[in-house]
């Protein structure tokens, strides 16, 4: 099967949905002529027109126009803001507009967004464009949230939040754009809420997302020398999120680690640990462990940006304390 | 509606040392952006910068005669400009980018945003550009409160201008008379967009300020002394009490966007005119020479001067330590 980057594989899927259903519309800082900042949506603008357009810096209008572009039925938004940080300005439309309107006005429209959101440290980018807030929406009834390790589950996932007639948060780890996966040819959607089991293995669970997939896989393969068989889930959405297959790896390895790039406090590790707890608790070998990044704000500084991110020694050693329990 | 800021400007009527302090401020700022991208390039310093080569006029007159430690500025995220004019050491400036422990922020990181300088008014500036609008208001509102004649200057770009929090600012600004004063460096562009395509205002940014009863104007922003005056006029209205003021000052980016920007979104005759017929060091050399103000000697020795004390500030900034890794851990809580 061929091989492509993450960011081409997103490419296609919104080219292939902006090409399938005419009343999609991208827009956002920079997503037209610029291609967006991340390339995501180079030549969409070239090839649509005036279905791909600039806004102004003003995030809360660009959420706000798209919920109201979304209940009208006549439109189909898939905004981007540059990092997903920006969530914070646009908190308000995020969290009380696209979540809510539909519901509190009885359920009598539709909030088809496909809202695009760069996450994650990369490259001393700083306090405020590096985090992660995906958990900060778990809290929020109304939200889907999508978040891909892989360029095949990112288009997957991608094609199907843009046909949702829900909001979706679509999470983005920047360190992943340019990292390559197999995706067929062929077109295939993956549904929102099914966990991926990303490797096989019967001593311990270990859930994770975006590049923390990457970082656990790596860490499987170095434990296996040391007789340890490590399965890794990749829940895929955080919202809705796939207990099932969650609780399946629980219930057949009985030990846990949940490893995520989001601040440890509050981060969707603490929801998944007291999902499993109210679930699985008599499942379990030993208490759930979390590693997620510290609770301040991180550095801009690349060396000391090193010290959020989780590691694979973090990993490793963590997986070792669950054996020893 | 805006005003286009004019006034017939006699060299003589200023001190020598005083211009020659303009020009010094200038090619200060110049000199430290090179010589930061050479940097950038030796892989020293990562992460972003946005250079501001190509409107140093419009901080140096801004800031160099008109403000003192004790009043506040919050740059733009293109503001080394505005930092250095203010009076940073460069050596904490340069600490910033490098990520030493010589730095403003003692090892963090940071560089174009997150320095900060309370002693000299510095404030910081907002990852999300334009947040500093608000914060500002604040600043001017203590020192109101406290019965000071501080005056708070709030540096912006034009793409920072559609913030929502523009409209909030000006509001609390012209509601409460705040000494407070808001200079739009419009250099036309917000990252690839022309401020054409993003804003729906009458001709000016300044226009807005006229809706909240702003006095407002806007003004070549790269030539220092109308760039001095006009920020002049608006410090003496703020510590009359007399409120606020909107400046909008035109200029142009020399570079990209940010490091690595191809920069093709602009056409190259215009920036070929920019940089050869209105580059505001430049011209105002042209100036200083044609009035006999100065000779090229002394402008040669005051650039060997810069060259020597930014190679030194480097020099201090590299050798200062990386922070310790506990240094994250520092400074959340007072
Ligand atoms: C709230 C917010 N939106 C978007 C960005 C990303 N961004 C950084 S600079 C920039 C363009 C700013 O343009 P302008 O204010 O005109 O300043 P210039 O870069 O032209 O000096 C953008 C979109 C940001 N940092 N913060």
């Amino acid at each position: 099967m061929r091989t492509i980057n993450m960011r081409t594989a997103l490419l296609e899927a919104l080219n292939e949905e902006m090409e399938r259903d005419e009343t999609t519309l991208i827009f956002g800082e920079d997503v037209g002529k610029f291609g967006g900042i991340n390339k995501v949506t180079q030549g969409l603008y070239e090839k649509y027109g005036n279905r791909v357009f600039d806004t102004p810096i003003a995030e809360p209008t660009i959420i706000a126009a798209a919920v109201g572009m979304a209940i009208t039925g006549n439109a189909r938004p898939i905004p981007e803001l540059q990092f997903g940080d920006f969530a914070g300005i646009a908190f308000d439309e995020i969290f009380n507009k696209m979540g809510k309107w539909r519901f509190m006005h009885g359920g009598q429209m539709e909030m088809p967004i496909t809202l695009r959101l760069p996450v994650g440290i990369a490259g001393g980018a700083g306090p405020e464009h590096s985090q992660s807030p995906q958990a900060l929406f778990m809290h929020g009834p109304g939200l889907h949230i999508a978040i891909p390790s892989t360029p095949y589950d990112a288009k997957g996932l991608l094609k199907t939040a843009i046909r949702d007639n829900n909001a979706v948060l679509f999470f983005e780890h920047k360190i992943l754009y340019d990292m390559k996966g197999e995706v067929p040819e062929e077109e295939y959607l993956i549904p929102l809420g099914k966990a991926d089991i990303k490797r096989e293995g019967s001593d311990v669970t270990i859930i994770a997302t975006a590049l923390q997939v990457h970082t656990a896989l790596e860490a499987a393969e170095d434990l296996v020398a040391d007789g340890v068989e490590v399965e890794v889930v990749d829940p895929r959405t955080l919202a809705p999120l796939d207990m099932e297959t969650i609780l399946s790896s629980v219930r057949k390895t009985g030990r846990v680690l949940i490893v995520h790039e989001e601040s440890k406090t509050g981060g969707s590790g603490a929801e998944i640990t007291a999902q499993i707890q109210e679930e699985a608790l008599f499942d379990l070998a030993a208490p759930i462990r979390r590693i997620g990044s510290p609770d301040v704000p991180i550095a801009q500084n690349i060396y000391l940006e090193q010290f959020y991110r989780p590691s694979k020694e973090q990993i490793i050693q963590a997986v070792n304390d669950l054996m020893e329990y | 509606m805006a005003e286009i800021y004019k006034k017939e400007i006699q060299l003589k009527d200023y001190p020598k040392d005083v211009l020659l302090n303009f020009y010094r401020t200038m090619v200060k700022i110049r000199k430290f952006d090179e010589n930061l991208i050479r940097l950038m390039q030796e892989g020293k310093v990562s992460g972003f910068y946005h250079s501001g080569i190509g409107s140093e006029g419009l901080s140096a007159g801004s800031i160099r005669e008109n403000l003192r430690d004790e009043d506040y500025i919050y740059y733009n995220h293109r503001g080394c400009n505005q930092k250095i004019a203010k009076g940073v050491p460069l050596s904490k400036i340069y600490g910033d980018f490098l990520g030493t422990t010589e730095g403003t922020t003692k090892g963090l990181g940071a560089g174009i945003v997150h320095s900060a300088d309370p002693a000299r008014g510095v404030m910081g500036q907002a990852g999300t550009i334009g947040s500093q609008l608000g914060i500002g208001i604040g600043t001017a509102y203590a020192s109101k409160f406290k019965g000071t004649d501080q005056v708070t200057v709030i540096y912006f770009g034009d793409g920072a201008a559609s913030r929502e929090m523009l409209h909030g600012s000006l509001n609390w600004a012209g509601l409460y008379n705040l000494p407070v004063i808001y200079i739009c460096e419009n250099n036309e562009y917000a990252i690839s967009c022309h401020v054409s395509e993003t804003h729906a205002v009458r001709e000016h940014i300044a226009d807005w300020a006229y809706g909240y009863g702003i006095p407002n104007c806007v003004v070549d922003g790269n030539d220092v002394l109308l760039m001095h005056e006009a920020t002049k006029e608006a410090v003496e209205r703020a510590k009359r009490g007399e409120g606020p003021t909107f400046i909008e000052a035109q200029t142009f980016r020399h570079r990209g966007h940010f490091e690595g920007d191809p920069y093709d979104y602009v056409d190259g005759e215009l920036l070929k005119d920019w940089k050869e017929n209105k580059d505001p060091i430049r011209n105002f050399v042209s100036r200083l020479l044609l009035d006999k103000v100065t000779d090229e000697q002394e402008l040669k020795t005051i650039d060997q001067e810069v060259e020597q004390e930014i190679l030194e500030a480097i020099k201090k900034a590299e050798s200062a330590p990386q922070p310790e890794p506990g240094r994250i851990y520092e400074g959340l809580f007072a």
